[in-house]
């Protein structure tokens, strides 16, 4: 089995790697380049856990092979805040008790910011419909629908926005 | 203290939420260390059989394989159980269910170890199987372990259940079966086990009950307690689940790191912790009461038998639960029960979120609503007729001295969806095939242990000399939110923000066995503890404050991180300030606290007794929609409604009841984990399904709050309440809707549609593509279909 | 994941001529779906290679050419959800990409990749099929065109040679006089799988005189086929609710024609009546609506 180079841009850095080819996106993400807050629950596509965005759009890591991200841009939830500062969305998580054990939560956040990069106002039925491929066990989805839902860029928190609007472009 | 509560009761976000957010928590399979080996298991090929001969050689030859291992290889014991120790760390002689582990490897990566599972060769002589609890109570059932199958039989007796039955106008006598239900914790087991510097082991794991899972690898490994340290990692859900499922795991990542002398890691697929891991009991209830025209209640006689399935674990417990609450929250003078528990070759059975209760209350709630029917009332005011008060006395004798507030939140539930009326109109014939109903559903539920066990805990609170706070507990967060709850009640007391509090993950070193954080006493017995320990800190900072001002230690008071005069609230030194003067006085800034709950008595042979310290009272009201002709069941609306004491963290309990009642949608619509001879037909989420978000309606979440003497700030518990009677309450709105009662969950299509359940007869692991055609459309759930 | 050789060629013709020489032990990926879920069985019958035709641009779109919409293999199930062209031309097919697994799963998986999985319940094939779609299939030796209808040998079994992509799906546009639909039952509201489905098309003369019928169910027979059976219990017949109970009822019986009584029977039997019967009303709701 031969390795092949790819060059992949994760989290906003452009990175040129040599793999096995018979890795998933998750193992990866995981396995070879540390990034663990994606998560492995079924490996099969059914659960979510390991959602992350594929060139702006929320998959499942696990049914990506890893060869097939080649020249692709990638956003996993490490890649969300900048420093410490939260984005909207994950403060919205934590205002609103949206995280309970928090093994769904990376997921869910892609899921969700992949919904709000598209929708600025997306209704409950939207918000539902994004996360339909991510299982929670503890939540009963609720408190995770209304902090999505409840996202919103706040005009005064200009600081948040304007990182917001950065990770949307 | 000060009299208005600042931190508890308020919605304050959990101690541990930053880090998953961001990504950053760590999660057991998140834990690597250079060099780590891979861990796996070889689990049985049979559901019953005897191990005639292992041959590991061609396994050991393999290149980058550095342990392979047995149950001989076990230093010390080679079983373990919290009740009976039957169950296996490796199968030695006998594998008794397809779970089972026969053999571990240890290799430098994971497709080395795949490789050497599939080169080890066992000889197999087949044992007759046994998979349903009532044949293997049988006479001539295959025999599992010892000489009987049933192992429990646990009973309660009050009155005289002949006079009861003799005094009444009709009798109902029916059966119900609930199911085998998988945890479903979305994050497989995991465990990293390192060889420590002194001759022990270090296990940081997805652990529930780390200190029984520590017990077990000091037995098995011959090392005393104090060898054997076990960390919990950010656990991503249990439910009940990751105990036994887990004990085995560390012990067997703990033979292969001493074996190797290197760290080694083992993680479950999903299908691998699906196959081992324990279930909710699925149980067949025979229920029959007398009663009066008016609807009173002369007798209650209820035959229950379990699926204990391969082991014992904690069907001992479980059914003690049942039988204490079989007759539910109802008067009655005559009772008569009897629990069973069988062993059979399924997964085994233990603990799980409501550990015991969902299916009595299934059974319960069904027959109440039954009773309704036959004596012309709503369900509503049955249950008012018959409901406990205060100063009720259960069916085991005890008397209830505390607030007894069933009528209350049964009231408020059906006020809440509207029952009243939307039960009598859709008690009417109904246009089209969509028909909608109304059920409800309400229960009493004993608190911590009871009488199940010795129960004590401890929490270390200690602060630190710049005014910061580490707190540690014995009792473990599993997602629930026990460290954010321990930490406001530790904030309250020392008033303090919370963001002083930094909370450490559960080491079994360095606080007290504690037990398990199980039956919903995480808050009643950690955060007792956890008071407990923060009011020494505070009588110690006070009194050190008291002589730095000399003023009288009576007259301050901590507010808001500082010393305050008790009366006007002026700020007289900070918080850090008087850290500092405590470490500088040699005072102890630590407080070590420890909850004892109060005696519960237990008589076995009567089954009589003060069972539980307190109870919790809670009703759920579901509004469904029915698709008369295809069977499917659509929740549109649901209000859950629990007398919590006091909410210690608001949010978190309409958290709680959200997920509870999520999962009690699951119990009562769609999930099943079925075997066929001992064989599992669901080993992924493909095909156990469990809600998504389209599936759960916006939950109406009413808190009530009686506040109890006997829990920190009144509070009481409401992890496990809210999961045990969202099935029954949906299952009655089903027969509102329709006329049809169902009496085996989960109400899936079939149930609905035809009153029973379809059996797939088709063969597991027979190759699909080359079975009949017509086999293969139903096989669409075993591959999906998706690209 | 066992290893294989990868090869990801951006030309069809190189796909073609690599698949040509990599011979039965290659395996075609394009949304990976299905493909990564077989991968990591330890038993499944593992491919020598990999041949990764997700970057083959001619392969992705949706198109119009006169009356004929074709649709690339590649394309995802969110991109034909999004189609203008397919909302307006094949709107029960756009119905029927949106209940696929997850927005995860439509995002990645493709149109072509569902029906070269040939699973008895793969929701793009009752619609496709009632769109009388045909498929055009490439290989170096050439291509050729089949219609859907005869694609399927029994489920996971297609005609398609090992040597052979899937390159593009055709099929008239839906005049504005058919109406169609298609109706879905799964266990759960999401992340579903089809207990059972049915696509309809349906053309209605002035005095409600149905002129033509087509019915496909899914996840009912043993491969997809029209139940000619039934449209003509429709064909000539007047709009009424009794019509479609009848025409339902005979797909139910054709159904057990073909399957025989099976363990799941009891239930399919009357609910694929039933389903049909929905169908079929659906088409007429539209366009009370419209």
């Amino acid at each position: 089995m031969k390795t092949i180079a790819i060059k992949v841009t994760i989290n906003k850095k452009q990175q040129q790697l040599v793999i096995k080819p018979n890795l998933t996106l998750l193992d990866l993400l995981r396995e070879e380049l540390g990034l663990t807050g994606t998560k492995c629950g079924c490996e099969i596509g059914e659960c979510g856990a390991c959602t992350v965005l594929l060139n702006g759009q929320a998959v499942n890591s696990c049914l990506v092979l890893a060869p097939q991200v080649d020249g692709q841009e990638i956003v996993t939830v490490e890649g969300l805040a900048v420093g410490n500062l939260l984005t909207p969305l994950q403060d919205s998580f934590l205002d609103h008790d949206a995280v309970h054990c928090g093994f769904c939560t990376p997921g869910m956040l892609m899921s969700a910011q992949g919904l709000l990069d598209h929708s600025l106002d997306p209704t409950e039925s939207d918000v539902r419909t994004a996360i339909s491929g991510n299982l929670c066990r503890c939540s009963g989805y609720q408190q995770i629908v209304d902090a999505i839902k409840d996202t919103k860029v706040s005009v005064n928190d200009t600081n948040k926005a304007r990182i917001h609007t950065e990770k949307r472009t | 203290m000060a009299s208005k509560l600042k931190i508890i009761g308020k919605s304050e976000r959990r101690v541990d939420s930053w880090g998953k957010v961001t990504g950053r928590a760590k999660f057991a399979d998140d834990y690597n260390v250079g060099h780590q080996l891979i861990g796996k298991v070889l689990r049985s090929k049979h559901p019953h059989a005897k191990i005639v001969r292992i041959d590991t050689s061609k396994a050991r030859a393999l290149p980058g394989i550095q342990a392979v291992l047995t149950a001989v290889d076990i230093p010390g014991s080679k079983v373990f159980g919290i009740v009976e120790k039957n169950q296996a760390i490796l199968a030695e002689d006998r594998v008794r269910y397809l779970g089972d582990g026969v053999a571990l490897i240890a290799a430098t990566t994971k497709e080395i170890a795949e490789e050497a599972l599939s080169l080890i060769d066992i000889e197999y002589e087949l044992l007759p199987v046994v998979s349903d609890p009532e044949e293997a109570l049988k006479p001539g059932s295959p025999i599992i372990h010892g000489n009987k199958n049933e192992f429990v039989h646990h009973k309660v007796r009050k009155g005289d259940i002949a006079k009861g039955f003799t005094e009444a106008d009709f009798v109902l006598e029916r059966k119900f079966k609930t199911q085998f239900i998988e945890h479903s914790y979305i994050e497989p087991e995991a465990v990293l086990a390192e060889p420590n510097e002194q001759d022990g082991v270090k296990i940081t794991g997805s652990v529930q009950n780390l200190f029984s899972s520590r017990r077990s690898v000091a037995a098995a490994l011959n090392l005393p307690l104090n060898k054997v340290q076990i960390v919990q990692a950010t656990l991503g859900g249990s439910f009940g689940g990751k105990d036994e499922a887990m004990t085995s795991m560390c012990c067997r990542a703990a033979l292969l790191a001493l074996k190797t002398g290197k760290p080694v890691k083992m993680v479950n697929t999903r299908e691998e912790s699906m196959l081992e891991s324990y279930k909710r009991h699925p149980y067949v209830l025979y229920y029959k009461w007398g009663a009066k025209k008016d609807g009173s209640i002369t007798a209650m006689e209820a035959r229950i038998i379990a699926d204990g399935g391969a082991y014992a674990s904690m069907s001992q417990f479980v059914t003690w639960r049942s039988v204490v609450q079989a007759t539910g929250p109802y008067y009655c003078d005559n009772v008569k029960t009897d629990v069973y528990a069988a062993y059979t070759n399924n997964n085994y059975t233990g603990a799980m979120r409501g550990f015991g209760s969902p299916q009595v209350n299934f059974a319960i709630e069904s027959m109440m609503d039954e009773l309704a029917e036959k004596v012309g009332v709503s369900p509503l005011d049955i249950r008012l007729k018959n409901g406990f008060e205060k100063g009720a006395v259960t069916a085991t004798g005890q008397k209830l001295n505390h607030v007894v507030s069933l009528k209350e939140v049964l009231t408020k539930a059906a006020e809440a969806i509207d029952f009243k009326k939307k039960w009598k109109s859709y008690r009417r014939s109904q246009v089209g095939e969509k028909k909608h109903g109304v059920g409800l559903a309400c229960s009493y539920r004993g608190v911590s242990l009871g009488a199940e066990g010795a129960d004590a805990a401890e929490t270390i609170v200690s602060v630190q000399t710049d005014g910061s706070v580490i707190v540690s507990s014995g009792v473990t967060d599993m997602g629930q939110g026990a460290q954010t709850q321990m930490s406001q009640i530790v904030a309250e007391v020392l008033g303090t923000s919370m963001d002083r509090i930094q909370f450490l993950n559960t080491n079994t070193s360095r606080v007290a066995d504690s037990g398990p954080t199980v039956a919903s006493r995480g808050t009643i017995m950690g955060g007792s503890a956890a008071k407990n320990a923060a009011e020494q800190v505070r009588k110690t900072l006070l009194a050190v404050g008291s002589s730095m001002l000399n003023v009288k230690g009576s007259k301050l008071d901590l507010r808001n991180n500082y010393l305050v005069n008790l009366k006007n609230g002026r700020r007289l030194a900070s918080f850090s300030e008087l850290a500092t003067e405590c470490f500088n006085k040699g005072k102890p800034m630590i407080g070590l606290g420890w909850h004892k709950s109060l005696k519960t008595t237990w008589d076995e042979e009567r089954g009589q007794g003060e069972a539980y310290f307190t109870f919790v009272y809670g009703a759920n009201a579901a509004e469904v929609e029915v698709d008369t002709e295809t069977g499917k069941v659509d929740v549109k609306d649901f209000a859950s409604v629990h007398d919590v004491g006091k909410a210690i963290n608001r949010a978190m309990v309409v958290g709680q009841m959200c997920g509870g009642v999520a999962m009690g949608l699951g119990y009562g619509l769609l999930e099943e984990f079925e075997f066929e001879r001992g064989v599992p037909k669901q080993l992924n989420f493909d095909e156990y399904l469990i809600p998504t978000s389209m599936d759960v309606p916006r939950i109406k979440t009413i808190i009530v709050e009686n506040e109890d003497a006997t829990g920190p700030f009144g509070a009481k518990s409401v992890g496990e309440p809210t999961n045990e009677i969202a099935a029954p309450a949906i299952v009655n709105a089903i027969f509102n809707a329709t006329g049809k009662r169902i009496y085996e969950i989960p109400a899936n299509l079939e149930r609905v549609l035809l009153g029973h359940k379809l059996v797939r007869h088709d063969k597991r692991g027979s190759e699909k593509k080359d079975a009949i055609d017509a086999m293969l459309i139903d096989s669409c759930k075993i591959r999906g279909e998706k690209q | 994941m066992k290893p294989f050789d990868y090869f990801s060629p951006k030309t069809l013709n190189e796909a073609c001529s690599l698949l040509r020489n990599s011979g039965e032990g290659a395996r075609i990926l394009a949304g990976g779906t299905d493909v990564l879920v077989e991968l990591r069985k330890p038993s499944a019958h593992l491919p020598k290679s990999i041949i990764d035709i997700s970057r083959i641009a001619a392969l992705k779109g949706i198109t119009e050419s006169g009356d004929s919409i074709i649709i690339g293999a590649l394309t995802t199930h969110d991109e034909v959800h999004r189609s203008e062209l397919i909302a307006k031309y094949a709107p029960l097919l756009r119905s029927a990409v949106s209940m696929i697994g997850s927005p995860q799963i439509r995002n990645r998986g493709t149109i072509g990749g569902n029906i070269m999985n040939a699973a008895a319940c793969a929701d793009t094939v009752p619609p496709l099929m009632t769109l009388n779609a045909r498929l055009k299939l490439n290989s170096s030796l050439g291509e050729r065109e089949i219609a859907l209808t005869d694609f399927f040998v029994k489920p996971y079994v297609t005609i398609a040679h090992p040597d052979e992509i899937l390159s593009e799906i055709h099929f008239h546009k839906l005049s504005l006089a058919l109406r169609s639909s298609f109706v879905k039952l799964g266990r759960r509201n999401a992340l579903s799988i089809a207990r059972l489905s049915v696509a309809v098309v349906l053309k209605v003369g002035g005095k409600g005189i149905i002129e033509e019928a087509r019915i496909v169910p899914g996840a009912a027979f043993p491969i997809w086929q029209r139940v000619r059976e039934a449209e003509v219990v429709l064909v000539g017949q007047k709009l009424s609710r009794d019509i479609f109970v009848e025409a339902g009822k005979k797909v139910s019986e054709i159904m057990i024609s073909y399957t025989g009584r099976r363990w799941s029977t009891e239930y399919k039997e009357p609910v694929i009546a039933v389903l049909v019967r929905r169908a079929l009303e659906q088409c007429i709701d539209k366009e009370k609506k419209a």
